[in-house]
């Protein structure tokens, strides 16, 4: 056995800077899929310094964060308060009136080897009449029933057609993960730091030291420091690439308010004159914010809009948040990676923050830097991949902008007709003309998804595969009609929302009223 | 305004002809298609052979083509992989197989494991952890059931001889309403405002109209090609290829077999229809001595031998107007891989997604265009390994290891270098496992695998490790002897 000593000498001590969401699932994720006689993992946090807590809707990609590290989702969301998503509902974002579901479930089934948005739009245009693509999807249905039930384990049924994410409460899930990471020995320093460090000769930051006067040092940095980006954007200076001209929404206010009944199973995103709101229902209260562009709304305006958009007492005043769309150029630059916050920024709209985060931790246990130094073809594989998350989530976020039919509201007017990025136009062109939709290998978001907000935009098809033929019409309507009627049956006898949370991960009244206030 | 397509005309000779023409028949006349085939003078000889790769199978299969019922009709063969060795010796020989390497352990990949093995002191190759490349060398078949689907991919290809495999599917496509004509030379006739194809023009006067083509004239391009619609060249090192027929063998074994020399490459690919060789060089004064010592290169006398020129490339837009090329009028590769039917294949499957119902179809030409390039320039790159880390000594190869590669293809020999992983690239259509072949196959070994692999304790990966090795011992003894299997046995 060596003794405790040399093995702390010969592991890579890793520093992540800054509590919070972010690192918080760094250092629990770490310390869970590193081995511990490898890496000695230190987080950095100050109290003095506030969490933004990233918004509080996720996408079912957390329930893989939580399996890998072993987490009882039971005890997972007893502890943050969560709610089942299944999906956001968007209000007016096309029209006024507009109301769809992008649902974490599937449209149909393919038919044939042939996709099913190519069937539902041939019905379409043959003047059948199959209603919306909304109709056939049994997440969707679920959401309008405010029903959830843990998805079947048969794939042949269409009770297996769908995953689900959470609504929690961020601060307390950076909370429970602490709670979680510190036993499994990640070392957790309060302090605020007030220099960092550099290595003469590699450029690469040594050590920072606290206003304790407390120096720590380090082989790698995790930056999750928020919008600071206190190493990788501060002292490293990675550029930004600003996102802006397509995503102009850069303020937010949030309050949290009363729970209302009933406890709806997805996230509503309310379209406004100058931006958008959004709903999260937690088990203790419910998460309101409005997202707009100050080029276009004051702050006293903003207020009035999102006191009035409420449907419970607000608990709070509400509070500022000032952002802007985009990214680092780089998010890993010599020993520091810029995780978060730290790496880039877009709108709640898609719930996507938490799943960057997650996604900037799966990389990089791949590609972990290993005593001996730090490996420029590891990082330049991790800012490629980076590159890919967010461009691909951003074109996503435009297209729920661009494709609107508020005229009139300076802000809707703006984004319908700026130019777009050339691989939006595409991917529009490519659905108006043949129903095709992005089928990615690599990041967000699935066909679904987009087949989702196309259509909720207003976005529809004017031609479909011609291999969808090989089913005669016929056939088709009665399959259409069919898959309609068992979505319909089974959805009947599913449990409310509010009623599986009961039995499934409620916190008790106790801590609940305790987190409330 | 825009026209419905109707008609599709399909310009072209042997086996991709007739796969491009009864695929589109099959999957588009539900939709109201008729297709037409023109068919150019065959340009294959009894010593040509298609190699395929197992994707293949998947349409043959949409074919309703029976494999056994082909391979005895053509005099075809199963082909397990490359084995690739040195004439000199010089290098230590691996085999490629169409299977994968080992089972996953802890739901987390083999390669990783295995590195890790590897560093701690296991000398054993990747290819003691697949079925198929252990059956290979036994002279055996694997065929995949259940119990082997668990433990990992075991696919395989086909050795087809050319002229018998196109006459099977020609009468596919006969049987799928394809209408037939002959010609010894065509041209198309465009429309003077559009620069549509709107018919062909026939030798002796014929002519054929349509409302949508497809160029499969190989590399002669009659439909597709013309002024800005040129190759883009490939700098690869071989430019000629000679292929010839040997005696057939006595016993078949069950892959092909790549041998490098000192001024390029030879391959055999056995068959019931004889030894099928192809040899590849850079044309230059030393050609003729080439072709006295080949006989001993091959270890028999090739036969009905022919040499063509080789000259990879892409053509620059595949989809232009209402034409679409496919195999070597779209792209030519490297003949190395046997990649030719791949892109036929790949080219297909993108075209039916994307066949158009009338003249509106400038996305899904760009779309069509843009897969295809990240399809063909990643099938480019995966040749350009094979040239790129191959170690037999001589002026050849020296020029192979110089050839410039592609920043996708560098940055990934270089985080495999460092890591052990692969890149993931969206349009990728070679497995994991057959890139990870030729980097260890060519010695390739990465300085570091992944941390979070460490957390398996040792003796757990030595446990793991030893049970494959048991299970791969026990599932090849099960399997038939190609030969027998050929057979009916």
């Amino acid at each position: 056995m060596r003794s405790d000593e040399t093995q702390s000498a010969q592991r890579l001590r890793v520093v992540i800077v800054g509590g919070g969401t972010a690192g918080w699932m760094m250092a629990a994720g770490l310390s869970r899929l590193l081995p511990a006689d490898q890496y000695d993992l230190t987080l950095i946090e100050s109290d003095e310094i506030g969490t933004v807590g990233v918004g509080e809707a996720t996408l079912p990609h957390i329930k893989q964060f939580n399996d890998r590290l072993g987490i009882d989702e039971v005890a997972f969301m007893r502890a943050t308060g969560a709610t089942i998503k299944l999906g956001i509902e968007f209000v007016g974002w096309n029209q006024p009136t507009d109301r769809y579901i992008h649902p974490f479930g599937a449209f149909g089934e393919p038919w044939v080897g042939v996709d099913f948005q190519h069937h539902w739009a041939r019905a379409r245009l043959a003047g059948l009449d199959v209603g919306s693509l909304q109709d056939y999807c049994y997440a969707i249905a679920l959401c309008r029933a405010h029903a959830f039930e843990l998805p079947s384990a048969d794939p042949g049924s269409i009770r297996s057609s769908y995953s689900y994410a959470y609504h929690f409460d961020a601060g307390l899930y950076a909370g429970f993960l602490r709670d979680w990471a510190v036993p499994r020995g990640v070392r957790r320093i309060e302090g605020r730091i007030i220099n960092i460090h550099r290595d003469g000769e590699t450029g690469h930051v040594s050590h920072l030291t606290l206003k304790s006067g407390e120096c720590v040092e380090g082989d790698f940095f995790v930056d999750c420091s928020g919008f600071r980006s206190l190493l990788v954007g501060g002292t490293l200076d990675v550029p930004w690439c600003d996102w802006r001209d397509w995503l102009p929404c850069d303020r937010a206010l949030a309050v949290p308010s009363d729970r209302v009944e009933p406890l709806t199973p997805f996230t509503r995103a309310t379209a406004r004159q100058a931006g958008w709101t959004w709903r999260i229902p937690l088990q203790h209260r419910t998460g309101n914010g409005y997202v707009f562009s100050s080029r276009y709304c004051g702050e006293d305006e903003a207020h009035d809009t999102l006191m009035a958009a409420l449907d419970g007492p607000a608990q709070a005043e509400p509070r500022l948040l000032r952002f802007a769309a985009g990214r680092r150029a780089r998010a890993w630059e010599g020993n520091c990676l810029a995780v978060g916050l730290a790496s880039g920024f877009l709108e709640p709209l898609e719930s996507t923050s938490i799943f960057l985060i997650q996604a900037a931790l799966f990389d990089l246990l791949e590609l972990m830097p290993r005593l001996g130094g730090i490996d420029p073809r590891l990082s330049a594989e991790f800012n490629r991949l980076f590159e890919i998350h967010y461009d691909r989530v951003r074109d996503f976020l435009v297209l729920h902008y661009m494709a609107n039919s508020r005229h009139g509201q300076p802000l809707w007017d703006h984004v319908r007709a700026m130019p777009l990025p050339d691989s939006l136009m595409h991917k529009l062109e490519l659905f108006r003309e043949g129903a095709a939709a992005p089928d990615y290998k690599l990041g967000l978001f699935s066909r679904d998804s987009w087949l989702s907000v196309f259509e909720g935009q207003g976005v529809m098809p004017d031609g479909y595969a011609r291999l969808a033929d090989r089913l005669p019409l016929p056939d088709l309507e009665k399959r259409l009609s069919a898959l309609r009627a068992r979505i319909r049956e089974g959805v009947a006898g599913v449990p409310g929302h509010a009623d599986f949370i009961k039995h499934h991960g409620a916190a008790s009244e106790t801590t609940a009223q305790g987190r409330a206030a | 305004m825009t026209p419905p397509v109707h008609h599709l005309v399909i310009a072209g000779r042997d086996a991709p002809l007739w796969l491009v023409a009864a695929t589109m028949a099959r999957a588009l006349a539900p939709s109201g298609l008729r297709v037409t085939a023109v068919e150019l003078p065959s340009r294959v000889t009894p010593a040509d052979l298609h190699a395929s790769l197992p994707a293949l199978e998947a349409l043959h299969n949409q074919l309703r083509l029976d494999e056994r019922r082909l391979l005895s009709m053509v005099g075809g063969a199963y082909t397990l992989g490359w084995n690739f060795t040195d004439t000199g010796g010089a290098v230590p020989p691996f085999l490629h197989p169409f299977g994968a390497f080992g089972s996953p352990i802890a739901g987390q990949d083999f390669f990783p494991h295995w590195l890790r093995a590897r560093r701690q002191g296991l000398a054993l190759p990747l290819e003691d952890f697949s079925l198929t490349a252990v059956a290979a060398r036994q002279g055996r078949l694997f065929i995949p059931d259940s119990e082997s689907e668990r433990y990992g991919r075991s696919d395989y290809g086909y050795h087809l001889p050319a002229l018998a495999y196109a006459g099977v599917l020609k009468d596919l496509a006969r049987q799928a309403g394809v209408a037939i004509l002959s010609t010894g030379s065509l041209s198309p006739l465009r429309d003077a405002q559009t620069g549509l194809i709107t018919a062909l023009s026939l030798e002796g006067g014929g002519r054929v109209e349509g409302d949508f083509f497809l160029d499969v004239t190989g590399p002669d391009a009659l439909l597709i090609g013309g002024p800005g619609n040129g190759m883009e060249r490939w700098g690869f090192p071989a430019t000629r290829v000679l292929t010839a027929r040997g005696p057939r063998l006595v016993s078949l074994p069950p892959y092909a077999e790549v041998r490098g020399f000192a001024d390029g490459w030879l391959s055999l690919r056995p068959a019931q229809a004889g030894t099928f060789i192809t040899a590849v060089w850079k044309a230059g004064p030393g050609e003729a001595d080439l072709l006295r010592r080949l006989p001993s290169l091959c270890g028999c006398v090739p036969q009905e031998a022919i040499v063509r020129s080789s000259s990879p490339g892409l053509r620059a837009r595949a989809w232009d107007g209402n034409c679409v090329a496919l195999g070597a009028a779209a792209v030519r590769l490297d003949p190395l891989h046997d990649l030719d039917l791949l892109s036929v294949q790949q080219g297909l499957v993108h075209l039916l997604t994307h066949f158009p119902r009338t003249g509106r179809f400038a996305a899904a030409r760009a779309e069509y265009n843009r897969l295809t390039r990240g399809h063909f320039t990643h099938l480019r790159d995966f040749q350009a390994l094979h040239y790129h880390l191959a170690r037999h000594p001589g002026s050849f190869w020296d020029a192979a290891r110089a050839m410039p590669l592609s920043g996708d293809l560098f940055h990934r020999i270089a985080l495999f270098r460092a890591r052990g992983d692969l890149a993931p690239w969206e349009e990728d259509d070679l497995p994991a496992d057959s890139w990870r072949a030729f980097m260890e196959g060519h010695g390739l070994l990465p300085d570091s695998h992944s941390p979070g692999i460490d957390l398996l304790p040792p003796d757990d990966l030595k446990a793991h490790l030893r049970a494959m090795l048991g299970f791969v011992k026990a599932q090849v003894q099960r399997q038939p002897a190609h030969d027998a299997y050929l057979r009916g046995g």
